[in-house]
């Protein structure tokens, strides 16, 4: 039964507590949060500037460290977790895709999806090159892999950064306010990208955003307000 | 925009650093040597004219002869000025190459002021130099042992004096009557006369001159020596200046690129841009004034320090009190100041070129930028083109003028070129490496023109410094052949009256730092000219002890080969003069060939020997019994290469005393000669060390500047799983790929402006010299450049892999 319930669980945390600072200037970024993520579902984290969700998601992606409380993804706590072990964790079992700066500017639109394939010490063989030809394919990019990020639009340098974030298929993807910068046409087709995902690849996805038209794409809603679900 | 600088001063302060370390170096350097120079100077001019004070006239322009008989002629009216170098044993030490100089025997004619005891009196005294008496701890009533063999003499130190006057310095001073026993030394030499009174007559080439205008004249002279020297080290402090603009500017365009966005604020919200580009000038210019400050009071501290430290380890060179050198200081303040402005003047344009709203887009930052415009290409190439011409005509007319030009030619093509080049060979290098590698190759070239930039101040410093290297790598081979050809044997122990003894041999070979001894075989022989019998020999075998392979013992037929040296003034013999050999009863004619360095005997080959012994048989050439009149006449001697000289010399003159024999040796000529390359060597190399150090600071900044703006980068890596250590180890591989093909690049340029040199100017002065390139000693600049870089980059590395990725992705 509880392992029933665990493998249903992509990631989970309970108590999750995060203050930044000392006295004066103590902040409360999060004051206890006790969350589930089912796995294969599509959560949109919500809530106004300032309310703690960056925090969340930098705190159950292994980003940062919580200050009390307890993270678990795949099983894991992540809080026993050093940071060299947490940042071979991240390669290898969480996917991120950013609001900016998602790419290296130095390096293609293929090496750039291919990176953390590069990172964990594995072979870009051609079989990683074919699935990140098949995943540039699907997300539409396919006829930009040889360009450098300065040279593709926003839309497709978050497609590209979708890309890298499901090549190393990871059992969690987050995606932290990832139509920030795009017109509604780009936000749309990068939005149903990500949907796409989780219905057809079975991937859990969590979503930052502070869009109602973005969280609509979601199956759960979560609402942060002052560090708290409210 | 008072408020703005100021602020901005404060925020960026501590960006500013390298920029600053490379003034201070640089400016301290030319202040530095401001101090030497006046240094130097007072020390040569403060009692230059102290041995003339009393003097009517100075006669110059004379040989020790003629200044002898001068000397002679007018008795206490003359005071000789100069000095032999000979060998001193004092408390069990040798120190070779001692000056020994008269002391004049008039008493108001003596110049040396005494310190403690009394002037020499009279032959078998003598009076020391107070910081030779204190660095060899030599004591009045001591007994010091001056000269060698036959000229030696013992000495009683009857006093210690002071030495005002530079020029007529020595570190002994003996009686005129003890002097002038030394008469035939070869190093004497007397080259100025004071008189009191009237001269008469004098040889021809000698001149009369008035103390004053002789003084004022060698003065002069003086002045333009040290001139000279400090020219010299200035071409060092300029090197050091070239490095320093290459630093700063790039630290400048660096920082400017960093707030182009702040810029762009400041031009929205009305600032003109002239008012930016004057605010940014002046900040650059309040760098310059403190970081010139500072390296003005850094190069007084560094000569004043220097100057403390020559005089204590060195008194021979007297350097006197130096007086500040306030135009040293001003122009040194001013080539600071000027230097950062005009660092700062281009990449402060640049910024102001973009329009307000572009820089304010948040993407617009990361926009890389162009390797390098055409016209900056085609400059480059006609530059590359034009470089080599020059070399080339430098070469063929041996014109230093050109070699100059073309350096600087190809040199400037290179670094315009460098944009293109740089990453090239960076990507090439990078190639090999892993994936952390391979991300670090990507960063070190995204920005050409920075990478071009920061690896260009240290491809000056280790061009300079391998070229350095080379030329005096190859100018050493050259003179180590001369010297070679100079003093082919190491030590000789020889006697015209007694032979050298089989027990002997043996004890020779067992004397520590010898390597091989060999007996020479022969007969004693009266050769016309010679006052007395010498040895005559022949050594078919010279070549197992002799450093020019025993070349010197290959005498042709009907030839007698004579060492010059050894015999020094009791030859009256030139080469291609017909002597008469009489060994015996046996008589034969013989052409002189002349050499030197392996004692006094007379060199014959073996058919020769034979016909001067009777025997048909040839000399045996190994130990034995030799026959019919055939003696070991001489024993050669070859120096082990760690072998300290002087312990050995002093080991051989124990050895050869009781036996009659005198040693000959050009072992501490050898060991002078070689300490002075060594310290030229190092000398050069610190000089150039300082523009490398300013380099590495440089590239540093560069790396520490970079790590800023890519602060979300390397948050986004570490999101995507680069651990810290590997976050570390990338930013070291790009400070080791560029500090490596710098050091690489300036060893091949480097090299390639030594061998233009050699062509140019070495081959002229020294017959026969071929290029030697250091491979050791140039494999060793480019690991310790490359091991530098990898230190520069520790710190800016630290603090990325500190930053949380977290933190990094939440930055502005």
């Amino acid at each position: 039964m509880m392992r029933a319930a665990q493998d249903a669980l992509a990631a989970g945390a309970r108590n999750l507590t995060k203050t930044y600072g000392r006295g004066e200037t103590e902040v409360h970024a999060l004051r206890g949060v006790d969350l589930d993520l089912p796995r294969g579902g599509f959560t949109a984290i919500m809530g106004p500037s300032g309310s703690g969700k960056s925090t969340l998601m930098h705190c159950l992606a292994g980003l940062d460290q919580a200050s009390d409380g307890t993270v678990t993804v795949a099983g894991i706590d992540l809080g026993s977790l050093d940071d060299d072990a947490l940042t071979v964790f991240r390669r290898d079992h969480i996917g991120f895709v950013f609001q900016a700066f998602n790419l290296l500017p130095m390096l293609t639109a293929l090496q750039n999806i291919v990176l953390p394939l590069e990172l964990g010490g594995r072979r870009v063989d051609d079989a990683a090159r074919e699935r990140a030809h098949l995943l540039a394919e699907t997300l539409g990019v396919a006829d930009r892999l040889g360009h450098r990020p300065a040279e593709l639009s926003g839309g497709q340098q978050q497609r590209i950064a979708i890309a890298r974030a499901l090549v190393t298929e990871p059992d969690l993807l987050f995606a932290d306010e990832p139509t920030g910068n795009l017109d509604s046409t780009s936000s749309a087709e990068v939005l149903g990208h990500l949907r796409r995902s989780v219905s057809e690849l079975g991937q859990t996805v969590v979503m930052v955003t502070h869009e109602r038209d973005a969280a609509a794409y979601a199956d759960d809603v979560i609402t942060l307000q002052d560090g708290r679900i409210a | 925009m008072r408020t703005v600088l100021l602020a901005s001063l404060r925020v960026h302060v501590r960006r500013y650093l390298a920029a600053a370390i490379a003034v201070v170096a640089g400016v301290a350097f030319v202040v530095a040597v401001g101090v030497l120079t006046s240094g130097a100077r007072s020390g040569l001019m403060d009692g230059f004219g102290a041995p003339y004070r009393d003097a009517d006239h100075v006669v110059s322009g004379l040989g020790a002869g003629a200044a002898i008989a001068l000397a002679e002629r007018l008795g206490p009216n003359a005071s000789p000025i100069g000095r032999a170098m000979l060998p001193m044993r004092s408390g069990g030490r040798l120190f070779p190459d001692t000056a020994v100089g008269p002391v004049a025997v008039a008493q108001e004619m003596r110049w040396q002021k005494l310190v403690s005891g009394s002037f020499p009196a009279r032959e078998g005294e003598a009076v020391v130099d107070t910081w030779v008496a204190r660095s060899r701890e030599i004591a009045v009533g001591d007994r010091i042992l001056v000269g060698e063999g036959a000229a030696a003499a013992d000495l009683r130190v009857v006093g210690v004096v002071e030495s005002p006057s530079t020029s007529a310095q020595a570190s002994v001073y003996v009686s005129w009557a003890q002097l002038v026993r030394w008469r035939d030394e070869p190093t004497l030499s007397l080259n100025r006369v004071a008189v009191r009174g009237e001269v008469g007559a004098l040889p021809a080439g000698a001149r009369v001159q008035p103390p004053e205008e002789f003084v004022t004249e060698k003065q002069a002279e003086l002045n333009n020596r040290v001139d000279a020297l400090s020219a010299m080290l200035l071409l060092f402090a300029g090197v050091a200046l070239v490095v320093s603009v290459l630093v700063i500017a790039n630290t400048f365009s660096i920082l400017f690129a960093q707030r182009s966005r702040d810029f762009a604020l400041l031009r929205c919200v009305g600032a003109t841009r002239r008012q930016v580009v004057g605010a940014v000038l002046r900040e650059a210019a309040v760098v310059g004034v403190l970081a010139s400050l500072a390296g003005v009071l850094a190069g007084i501290g560094a000569g004043y320090g220097l100057l403390a430290l020559i005089n204590a380890l060195a008194p021979a060179i007297t350097m006197g009190s130096a007086a500040v050198p306030v135009p040293w200081l001003l122009g040194g303040f001013a080539t600071g100041l000027v230097v950062t402005v005009v660092a700062a003047w281009s990449p402060a344009r640049r910024v102001v070129r973009v329009s307000p709203l572009a820089a304010l887009r948040p993407e617009a930052a990361a926009g890389g930028h162009a390797a390098a415009g055409p016209a900056r290409l085609v400059l480059a190439v006609l530059l590359l083109a034009v470089g080599p011409a020059l070399l080339g005509v430098a070469m063929a007319q041996d014109d230093t003028a050109f070699l100059v030009a073309g350096g600087a030619t190809v040199f400037a093509g290179v670094l315009l070129f460098g944009p293109v080049l740089v990453p090239y060979l960076v990507r090439a290098a990078g190639g090999w490496l892993g994936p952390t590698g391979r991300l670090a190759t990507a960063n070190a070239v995204r920005n050409p023109r920075r990478t071009a930039t920061t690896t260009a101040s240290l491809l000056v410093g280790v061009t300079v410094t391998s070229a350095a290297l080379t030329g005096m790598a190859t100018t050493r081979a050259a003179l180590d052949e001369a010297r070679d050809r100079r003093h082919p044997v190491d030590a000789s122990l020889t006697s015209p009256r007694n032979q050298v003894t089989d027990g002997l041999v043996d004890r020779v070979r067992r004397t520590p730092g010898v390597e091989q001894a060999l007996p020479v075989y022969g007969v004693t022989a009266l050769v016309t000219g010679l006052d007395g019998p010498i040895p005559v020999v022949a050594a078919p075998d010279a070549g197992l002890v002799a450093r020019d392979g025993g070349a010197f013992a290959q005498v042709g037929p009907g030839e007698i080969r004579i060492d010059y040296a050894a015999f020094r003034k009791d030859l009256g013999l030139r080469p291609g003069d017909q002597v008469t050999v009489r060994a015996g009863e046996r008589v034969i004619v013989l052409r002189v060939v002349g050499g030197t360095g392996w004692g006094r005997v007379g060199v014959v080959s073996s058919e020769t020997l034979a016909t001067l012994t009777g025997l048909a048989r040839r000399v045996p050439s190994r130990p034995g019994a030799p026959t019919g009149g055939i003696e070991t006449q001489a024993l050669w001697i070859r120096a082990q290469a760690a072998a300290d000289p002087m312990r050995l010399v002093d080991a051989l003159d124990d050895l050869a005393d009781p036996a009659g024999l005198q040693v000959d040796n050009g072992l501490q000529a050898r060991e002078t000669e070689e300490q002075q390359l060594r310290v030229l060597t190092w000398s050069v190399l610190g000089l150039i060390a300082i523009a490398v150090v300013i380099a590495l600071a440089g590239i540093a900044n560069t790396l520490g500047l970079s790590v800023l703006e890519r602060a979300r980068e390397h948050a986004l890596l570490r999101a995507l799983g680069l651990t810290r250590g590997r976050l570390r180890r990338m930013l070291a591989a790009e400070a080791l790929l560029l500090s490596a093909v710098a050091a690489l690049l300036g060893t091949v340029i480097g090299v390639g402006f030594a061998w233009a040199g050699h062509e140019t100017f070495v081959t002229r002065a020294l017959a026969g010299a071929t290029l030697r390139v250091p491979w050791p000693s140039l494999g060793a600049v480019v690991v310790i450049a490359a091991l530098a870089g990898l230190l520069a980059a520790v710190l800016p590395a630290r603090r990325a892999a500190r930053v949380t990725p977290a933190a990094g992705l939440t930055l502005d």
